[in-house]
């Protein structure tokens, strides 16, 4: 039925993406070295092999033409997050740590893309391997595979907007020439390397161990939000809390926004002003009252109010997920406000999840344009961000994705509940799973874990996240029927 | 007829056309007070000592309504703008409801304010929460001034502005439009006054219809009266604490049978019973209704049942819950000793969804939601074909983007509604998911839900905070006006150049 070379292809790409990943696995044998933690068979047996998976696909399909068929490109994504989360369950299972398919599933999904929803209840005793392995995922996963792959191999082939829009369902199609595509990529990913490489060196110049600033920028640059910590960041010195705060609000910002900001080309930026604001403007509304609850309802003394509020809103808000205090303990509103910010999420074309401040902004614009509709009928009322007029398709595909978020989670919702776990667990779990904030509601939320949950429940939490890291869209096409008719 | 160019100059010359306004109020509040008669006869009647009060409030509001009518009222021109059509309804609601609370305060049923200002807007929005725990306490008089509240709310007060006030030419669409949805169907008569006329006559046919079976079952006269008026307009206050325990297995049918009617376009319910049937059967929606109401039914009864609860009882409580649910009416018996969380969801989902466009029931409207899905399935398809051209249809008309707009632009309002009540709840100390459902039952005037207290929380309102009883007042009338009324007059859009 579907051409053979577009199913060669595919595989060839997932080769590529199989030996780095391979090569990935085996740069965890430096701290398993270092640190003599007894794993370093395991880990070069599990790259080796997937190494090996990838350079047999790619050696076998290496005479693959380019895609005939577009919408295969829906395909190649889905499947290349599926293969890669598959195989980054081999370091858990190899070296033992988790020994139950379904956790390991867990596990390497809430990785891949960096949700930060763990299993595991304590990771202070994990081999640093493992702990550099997940950390490694997320700092990747964040960026985006595609991205990656696009952005380090320039002949592919294959029509990289196509790839693009699918992995990132035309967040950021606002201006994007499909032409300059492979430059802008570049440009993110140099952004991306340096505020990495900026942020390790400033953790390390305020007093912490260049082990500890790899992990923890890795994870919060990503807005991923594992820790190597039981208690994630509230072992920080406060200072270090705050710089770590820095890095999730600048995750939280556009990619190329910051590109044209370090390279003084401040006239460029003004076309993604409008989003920026809205996502400062959200922090810091959120924030103050954050801050407030903690200190007029909860007690903490204003020092600590202040702490806790701004750096904990900011991990909720870029759905970063690292946790300055057990939120699980928090007054329930700040959770509930929490819930509602993580679904906000930051600006598109960063590395947080959610709907995006983009996309939130042009809701509200079409629900005032509607309104305006109504009292001047005859009026021409466009959906304007930054002050040009939204094409009619992105506002459809706005909505089209709002709603379908909203199905998602209330599907979610619902297969988590008959799978046993309670209404506030469920809640939390799916929209923390789906916007990849990590921390759910309950016994999941806070410093808690999403070991309590059965496997069932896990699979379903799994699949939540690579829908919303996919942003629902190019996954739920797959189901369409009238994708696999000619 | 003035050429239009001359009425044109006119209507902006004028300043806001505020005497017609306060005229249409006027006559309102006037109907408002001759509807305690049929209260003071029940008091006079069964001598619950509630005569005097019920004289004095009708009086009060009877004064305020003639000093609107025809003294702040003089002088009007019939004919209303687009903003000035806002106005009147978000007045309109105001000031009747606040008026409806006179005969609560000074019978002394409920002694707060806040209360009474709760259980008349949960009236007149046909929503159906109660302060009143054990409304079974209540002088039958009260009984029936309540229900009288939902059966005037149920079709909407500006239907029966259009329908009493016949010189109201111009605007008077605008106003059946503010509360009343999908206005995109087919009116049931070319002329406007007519066919609402013809709304309130089936209307009224169901509520006698219902009223005299209840008794003929055996139900005492008040509460057969109360629960139809509350049934038809898919109110659901309740007359007695413990649900619908009064009635006995016939009339509690029938009670369900009047609630999935109640939920039906009320311009195909006329044709229905005038006998057009072809007519009846050609609507989209209500087709889709009935099917999904007989899946909720199967899924509901097969949950129950897999929670070991007995199939017959099962059947029983689903065929009479998911009425009540998609009806939003909102009246609940005995739930079963196992409660299953599918039918937790699922219950929220149907609220959410609501009955369909056009009956008395609240809600998003079933028929937003299948233009909505229609759309996604054929944006999903035209990810896959990108050149090809769809168009969503409803009833083989095709829908219009411009409406298709609205509807997202109305559902994502909604759920922002949903959201905001609910993190207002939250702050009076509800727990999340009870707070989500509870704001959701109360925007989509459906009141109380067995799905609220399988949460956890109460029915009973009057344990809430005065800020959560606010809250919820705001989103019962939020959901009646369908949103767009009320922020258009809040918003500054509106404000800006009159």
């Amino acid at each position: 039925m579907r051409k053979a070379n577009d199913i060669k292809y595919i595989l060839r790409f997932l080769g590529i993406m199989l030996m780095a990943e391979g090569v990935m696995m085996l740069s965890c044998l430096i701290p398993s070295l270092h640190f003599n933690d007894g794993t370093w068979w395991n880990i070069t047996v599990s790259g080796l092999f997937t190494f090996n998976v990838g350079l047999l696909l790619v050696v076998s399909f290496r005479k693959a033409r380019q895609l005939a068929n577009q919408r295969m490109a829906y395909l190649l994504v889905v499947l290349m997050w599926v293969v890669l989360v598959l195989f980054g369950t081999l370091p858990f299972l190899a070296t033992g740590t988790l020994l139950n398919f379904s956790d390991a599933l867990f596990e390497s999904t809430s990785g891949i893309t960096s949700t930060g929803a763990t299993v595991f209840s304590a990771v202070e005793w994990l081999p640093a391997s493992i702990l550099l392995w997940r950390s490694m995922t997320q700092w990747f996963g964040g960026f985006g595979f595609v991205l990656l792959v696009l952005a380090m191999v320039p002949s592919l082939g294959i029509n990289k907007y196509s790839l693009y829009t699918a992995e990132a369902s035309g967040a950021d199609n606002t201006g994007k020439q499909a032409s300059s595509m492979g430059s802008t990529i570049r440009h993110t990913l140099g952004v991306y390397i340096l505020l990495t490489v900026l942020f390790v060196f400033v953790l390390y110049k305020s007093g912490m161990q260049i082990w500890d600033a790899v992990n923890i920028t890795f994870t919060n640059i990503s807005s991923g939000g594992f820790s190597i910590y039981n208690n994630s960041l509230e072992r920080l010195t406060h200072t270090q809390q705050y710089i770590v705060g820095i890095a999730m609000l600048l995750s939280g910002v556009n990619f190329a926004m910051l590109y044209n900001f370090f390279t003084v080309q401040w006239d460029k930026m003004t076309h993604k002003f409008e989003q920026l604001r809205f996502y400062l403007a959200l922090y810091a509304v959120a924030a103050v009252f954050v801050v407030l609850a903690l200190r007029l309802k909860m007690d903490y003394p204003w020092a600590d109010a202040l702490r806790c509020g701004i750096v904990q809103t900011l991990s909720v808000l870029t759905t970063t997920g690292s946790l300055v205090g057990d939120t699980s303990q928090w007054w329930v509103p700040i959770t509930f406000l929490f819930v509602i910010l993580s679904l906000c999420g930051g600006m598109a074309g960063s590395t947080t999840g959610g709907l995006k401040a983009m996309r939130v902004l042009i809701l509200i614009r079409h629900v005032r344009k509607i309104l305006r509709d109504r009292l001047h009928p005859h009026a021409v009322n466009p959906v304007r961000l930054n002050r040009k007029p939204v094409s009619a398709h992105i506002v459809t595909n706005v909505m089209v994705i709002f709603m379908v978020f909203v199905v998602v989670i209330f599907l979610g919702i619902m297969l988590l509940m008959l799978s046993g776990i309670n209404a506030t667990e469920s809640i939390g779990a799916v929209i923390a799973c789906i916007t990849g904030y990590g921390p759910g509601l309950g016994t999941s939320g806070g410093f808690g874990c999403y070991a309590a949950f059965n496997s069932t429940a896990k699979l379903i939490c799994s699949f939540l996240m690579l829908l919303g890291r996919l942003e629902c869209l190019t996954v739920l096409i797959l189901f369409i029927p009238a994708f696999w008719k000619r | 007829m003035t050429s239009p160019g001359i009425t044109n100059r006119r209507l902006r010359l004028r300043k806001f056309n505020f005497r017609l306004i306060t005229h249409l109020t006027g006559i309102l509040l006037t109907y408002l007070a001759a509807s305690m008669v049929l209260p003071l006869a029940v008091s006079i009647y069964f001598r619950d000592g509630m005569q005097f009060a019920i004289v004095v409030s009708a009086l009060i509001i009877l004064m305020a309504g003639l000093f609107f009518r025809n003294i702040l009222g003089r002088n009007r021109e019939y004919d209303l703008k687009e903003n000035e059509s806002y106005w009147v309804t978000v007045i309109i609601w105001l000031v009747i409801p606040l008026g409806g609370t006179l005969p609560y305060l000074f019978t002394g049923v409920l002694d707060s304010f806040t209360d009474a200002v709760f259980e008349s807007y949960s009236g007149f929005t046909t929503t159906g929460s109660s302060v009143l725990a054990n409304p079974e306490n209540l002088p039958p008089s009260m009984l029936t001034y309540r229900a009288i509240t939902q059966w005037a709310g149920g079709l909407g007060l500006m239907l029966l502005v259009v329908a009493l006030l016949r010189k109201l030419t111009q605007g008077a669409f605008r106003l059946y439009e503010a509360e009343f949805s999908g206005t995109q169907q087919r009116k049931l008569h070319p002329r406007l006054a007519k066919s609402v006329t013809r709304m309130w006559t089936i209307y009224s046919a169901l509520t006698a219809a219902m009223a005299v079976i209840l008794a003929i079952q055996g139900t005492p006269v008040v509460d057969s009266f109360c629960l139809a008026c509350s049934t038809v307009s898919t109110g659901g206050f309740l007359t007695s604490g413990e649900g619908l325990a009064i009635l006995n297995n016939g009339a509690l049918a029938t009670v369900a049978v009047f609630m999935i009617l109640s939920g039906v376009n009320v311009a195909v319910l006329y044709r229905f019973f005038t006998l057009r049937w072809r007519n009846w059967t050609h609507d989209e929606e209500v087709r889709i209704y009935f099917i999904l109401y007989l899946a909720s039914v199967v899924v509901c009864t097969l949950a129950f049942t897999a929670a070991d609860n007995g199939f017959v009882s099962s059947l029983q409580y689903s065929i009479f819950h998911i009425a009540s649910t998609m009806s939003t009416c909102g009246f609940y018996i005995p739930r079963p000793a196992n409660w299953s969380f599918l039918v937790s969801v699922l219950t929220f989902v149907l609220i959410a969804i609501g009955a369909t466009a056009g009956s008395t029931g609240g809600g998003i409207k079933l028929r937003r939601i299948i233009i909505m899905v229609k759309y996604i399935a054929n944006y999903l398809t035209r990810m896959i074909h990108p050149n090809a051209v769809f168009r969503v249809k409803v009833n083989h008309e095709v829908v219009e983007t411009d409406y298709i707009n609205k509807v997202f632009a109305f559902v994502f309002l909604y759920i922002v509604f949903i959201v905001a009540g609910a993190f207002i709840l939250t702050l009076c100390g509800s727990g999340i998911p009870a707070a989500v459902c509870m704001a959701a039952a109360n925007i989509s005037n459906l009141g109380p839900s067995p799905l609220i207290n399988s949460l956890g929380a109460s029915l009973d309102y009057s344990l809430l905070p005065a800020l959560a009883k606010w809250t919820l007042t705001v989103l019962m009338l939020a959901g009646r006006l369908e949103l767009f009324a009320l922020i258009a007059v809040f918003s500054p859009a509106y404000w800006r150049r009159g």
